[in-house]
């Protein structure tokens, strides 16, 4: 088991009111898996992935990784835990501006402390494997839309995460990037990458071994 | 990741405001560096000396008012008291004399002319100061007649190898020494400096001969040595002993019942210190004000910057950062802003060089010392770690699932905490440097009680006795010169001082402000208007016959009982003898407004011929020749007046000085502040609106929304102004009363050292704060009305 999440419940409060945005959220997820996450605008798909990335917080439940209780852990453990086991792929991309592509690649590895000569080599690798050599020295507004999010998958992948969480990754490329994107995803997930992604696409979603959906904070 | 290089990429970004930060940083930084280091540097004083926590300078204390408990300290002492400390006190391991002769001309005996600090020193001084020697061994030297020794810098200005080489003082002619050394030219941060040292056994030459007295003549500046681990209160008994044997104190004592002479010692390193501790409280006080509104300005605006990169603190984040990493990122962009800030800081300083060394009287290079670099190194370290950890903490705790969102930052009342500290800043130095310019033009311009315009004057010292007389007629002959005087001293110099004694010549009833001789032109040059009796007239008035200030006439009436005025009455001054008081004349400041002598003042009459034949019978007699030029014929005047002086200068020489001119330097410590005050206050200013622009431009996006649902809701533009305005000027309003308070504490400190001070009346402050007030308003509103203007449909549509 990868992750589990038991009676997960995240709320706000607002006028005096409490208002749910996850609402006794079960979910237990095998390594291996690819994921999609649906559901209408507001329905907490974002969240349950930000919480699922440890990137927010919840309010009630219990939420295990790799055995490790999630809830229980301090920060500096929790940034250890998906530090090492997590890569991020957003909708606008999130590149660093001021950090060439080969920086951006290089980044999550340095997080992790990994010697330079090192992270020199896996760089390479990745910038080999995702075809974007000639494009290392390039900063992200000298990319297209659809290079950027290359980039960004690359960035998620160069740590070499069990999972990868990614929140609308075709929403802001063009249908033949978005099918690129897809693609990638789907070899990674054949390579034993765990997937999880949010989408509003019905035609993304079908390259998921499962489909999640949720409405209102709660799983339907 | 290698955070500095980022760092340094950030400060050509778009929206990251580098620019502004490094400008007002570097301002607050520039002047803050400027007066801590000037502070630190009187902290540096005399701390080359090796064992210089061991060398005590001599006070001696008395009572300078009979009637009072309080006890004068001096630091200056009798001849033989330093010798007699190291004979006599356990526990000083050695002990040195010196006498100042004060700032003159030398000459060579190729004609040339060097200018130097003269002293005489004993052959004990390097026993105590030492100073490295480039030639000559000094004991021996200082143990010579006639001999000297002189600064690597004289030396090198005479031309190198000086040894054996024989020069002349402008003012003692034809007492001749040989230089038998030369030492290290002292450092600018020592309390007691010299160019040239002669041999103390050559006192009489050049002055009366006082190294034997126990008492009086109090002008040696005695240092000691002590022995280590001896502490100036273990020498009390020795000291105690030493003047029983010597100045029989203790029947002394019985005769004046109580104490009359003390002796303390004062650790050399701490003398420039207690001098001008007044001063350093000022002077840190505005450094600190400026440094701090100046680095609170620069949080607020990377607060500012921070808020749009949200959204990088949270990819880095899942990127794996934790918040070290953040507070380590922010850390080097703090570094580079600052490091580039503080070289800019002292590129300012470099370029106001000429400005600052004239203010401070040395150059800025003397504060390259450990005691100004270091602390100063060391506050600059902790600013960087202030300013840094703040922004660092607030940017590592951004949510990351906000900040991927739409991060906005709430109303944040930090921001007008920080805001407010520069409108305490503003207020104190606006206030401040408002008063301060008063008071000096008040001072500047005040009825100093004689005239200043149109007198010119130079002294005799060097000039050939023989052609004062001939010197005189050719300016009686110039056509722009309306009289010409002769008398020992201006008001503006001060006076020496001596007693007036009771009839019967047994008591000491005061002490004056001793102008010594003046002849029959004197007092009419200066306007000073006899008020009671006659002013001296040439052939009639009597050889040391006396005029006396209005405020000693009365003390002379009070404590001599006289109902019939002063004029005519016979009196006793010391070192004048038996005199007449001739007239009495208002009383005029004497020295400057900003450091009078109160005492009351006296003129004795001599002569013209007394004048010159002293001249000619005692070459180094000096007086000054005085002038009263034709109003309007002011152009050119020092020049042909220095023309005819130099006919009796054999090495035309001769310096003439404005009166008027003299009296403004009176004040130029006094005009130093107000354009330190000036500076500061355009800097913080500057501060203060960079910081207004930007928390009204933060403002004004973070409340673009806002602002247009108000609009549509029908408010007009002046409504959406007082509503935004009134929020800053509820933090301006308590802000800028603390910046009063604090002005008015530290102007009331300063005003302290003045007996004449402008009055503090509540319309200075007022005015003051209400500039400040105006001055929020006025750049909230420019801000807040371009953003009001905007189409509201466009910024809910941004929304």
């Amino acid at each position: 088991m990868l992750l589990q999440l038991n009676n997960i419940f995240k709320w706000v409060h607002s006028g005096g009111q409490r208002f749910f945005l996850l609402k006794d959220i079960n979910l237990e997820v095998e390594e291996g898996e690819f994921i999609s996450v649906m559901g209408p605008s507001g329905s907490g798909k974002s969240t349950l992935l930000n919480v699922i990335g440890m990137l927010d917080t919840f309010d009630e439940g219990e939420y295990n990784f790799l055995d490790e209780s999630v809830h229980s852990l301090k920060e500096k453990h929790r940034s250890n835990l998906y530090k090492q086991y997590i890569g991020f792929v957003f909708q606008s991309y999130h590149l660093l501006d001021d950090l060439t592509v080969k920086e951006n690649l290089e980044m999550p590895l340095i997080y992790k402390k990994i010697k330079g000569s090192e992270r020199k080599a896996m760089v390479a690798d990745m910038l080999d494997r995702f075809n974007i050599v000639g494009k290392k020295d390039l900063f992200p507004a000298q990319l297209s839309g659809g290079q950027q999010q290359l980039v960004g998958v690359a960035r998620a992948l160069i740590a070499n995460p069990k999972l990868i969480l990614a929140d609308e990754p075709t929403g802001n490329l063009n249908s033949k990037q978005g099918e690129e994107i897809m693609e990638l995803f789907k070899q990674l997930n054949s390579e034993g990458v765990t997937i999880i992604q949010v989408t509003h696409s019905e035609k993304n979603a079908e390259y998921g071994s499962r489909v999640i959906n949720l409405l209102d904070g709660r799983m339907v | 990741m290698n955070f500095l290089k980022l760092a340094f990429r950030r400060l050509f970004r778009k929206g990251e405001h580098a620019l502004t930060r490094i400008i007002s940083l570097t301002a607050g930084l520039a002047f803050g560096i400027l007066l801590l280091s000037e502070v630190l540097y009187y902290f540096s004083y005399d701390s080359f000396y090796p064992d210089a926590d061991r060398i005590h300078v001599v006070h001696e204390n008395f009572k300078m008012d009979k009637s009072s408990d309080q006890l004068e300290s001096y630091p200056r002492v009798s001849g033989a008291i330093a010798p007699g400390l190291k004979a006599e006190v356990p526990g000083i391991e050695a002990a040195t004399r010196l006498n100042a002769l004060g700032d003159h001309m030398i000459y060579t005996n190729d004609f040339n002319s060097y200018s130097a600090t003269i002293s005489l020193a004993d052959e004990h001084l390097f026993d105590v100061l030492p100073v490295p020697m480039v030639s000559g061994n000094p004991r021996e030297i200082l143990k010579s007649p006639m001999t000297c020794m002189v600064s690597q810098e004289i030396a090198d200005n005479i031309g190198g190898n000086v040894i054996g080489k024989v020069v002349e003082i402008k003012n003692y002619p034809g007492k001749k020494l040989t230089i038998g050394g030369v030492f290290e030219t002292l450092p600018e941060n020592t309390n007691y400096t010299y160019d040239v040292l002669i041999s103390m056994v050559s006192t009489e030459q050049f002055t009366w001969d006082g190294t034997e007295n126990w008492m009086g003549n109090d002008r040696y500046y005695a240092c000691v040595k002590l022995s280590p681990g001896v502490s100036p209160a273990d020498l009390a008994p020795g000291v105690r002993a030493m003047q029983v044997k010597h100045q029989d104190i203790e029947k002394l004592e019985e005769e004046h019942q109580g104490v009359v002479l003390q002796y303390s010692f004062m650790p050399i390193t701490e003398m420039h210190v207690d001098n001008v501790k007044d001063m350093i409280i000022i002077l840190v006080t505005i450094a600190l004000s400026v440094l701090f509104v100046s680095l609170m300005n620069y949080i607020l605006l990377t607060m500012g910057t921070l808020i749009t990169r949200a959204k990088s603190s949270a990819i880095h984040k899942t990127c794996g950062a934790e918040s070290k990493n953040l507070q380590q990122m922010i850390f080097s962009e703090t570094v580079v802003i600052f490091s580039v800030s503080i070289l800019g800081a002292l590129l300012l300083i470099w370029g106001l060089k000429p400005v600052a060394e004239a203010q401070w009287g040395h150059n800025l290079t003397s504060v390259l010392n450990p005691y100004v670099i270091i602390p100063l190194t060391l506050l600059m370290v902790l600013l960087v770690l202030i300013t840094s950890y703040f922004p660092g903490r607030f940017f590592s705790r951004i949510p990351v699932a906000t900040a991927f969102r739409d991060y906005q930052q709430k109303k944040g009342k930090w921001k007008l905490f920080l805001l407010s500290f520069q409108f305490i800043g503003a207020t104190f130095i606006l206030t401040v440097l408002v008063i301060v310019t008063l008071q000096y033009n008040s001072m500047k311009n005040a009825d100093h009680g004689y005239l200043t315009e149109g007198v010119y004057y130079g002294s005799t010292e060097g000039m050939d006795g023989n052609k004062v007389d001939m010197v005189l007629n050719e300016l009686r002959a110039m056509p722009e010169i309306e009289t010409v005087g002769l008398g020992y001293d201006v008001p503006i110099n001060g006076a020496a001082g001596n007693n007036i004694l009771s009839p019967d010549g047994k008591q000491e009833l005061f002490n004056i402000a001793d102008f010594y001789e003046a002849d029959g032109n004197y007092l009419s040059i200066l306007g000073i208007k006899v008020s009671e009796g006659e002013n001296f007239i040439s052939g009639q008035t009597a050889a040391n016959d006396v005029i006396i200030s209005k405020k000693g006439a009365e003390l002379l009436k009070l404590n001599n009982g006289w109902t019939d005025g002063v004029v005519g009455k016979q009196i006793t001054v010391t070192e004048h003898g038996n005199t007449t008081i001739q007239g009495v004349y208002p009383d005029f400041v004497v020295q400057s407004i900003s450091n009078p002598d109160v005492r009351p003042s006296a003129f004795f009459y001599q002569p013209e011929e007394k004048f010159e034949q002293l001249k000619i019978e005692d070459p180094s007699t000096s007086f000054n020749i005085m002038v009263k030029v034709h109003e309007g014929a002011q152009d050119g005047i020092i020049d042909k007046i220095t023309d005819i002086f130099n006919l009796g200068f054999p090495r035309e020489d001769a310096e003439i000085k404005s009166l008027e001119a003299e009296q403004l330097n009176a004040y130029k410590g006094q005009k130093g502040f107000r354009n330190a005050m000036l500076i500061g206050n355009i800097i913080i200013l500057l501060v203060t609106i960079i910081g207004l622009l930007g928390y009204t431009f933060n403002e004004s996006a973070r409340r673009r929304k806002e602002l247009a649902i108000r609009r549509i809701s029908g408010a007009t533009l002046s409504d959406i102004l007082k509503s935004f305005i009134s929020d800053l000027e509820f933090v301006a309003v308590p802000a800028v009363l603390l910046g009063l308070i604090g002005a008015w504490l530290t102007v009331d400190k300063w005003m302290q050292n003045f007996a004449f001070k402008v009055p503090l009346h509540w319309g200075i402050f007022a005015v003051c704060s209400l500039s400040i007030l105006l001055l929020v308003a006025l750049i909230a509103a420019i801000n807040y009305t371009r953003t009001a203007n905007q189409n509201p449909v466009d910024s809910l549509r941004q929304e």
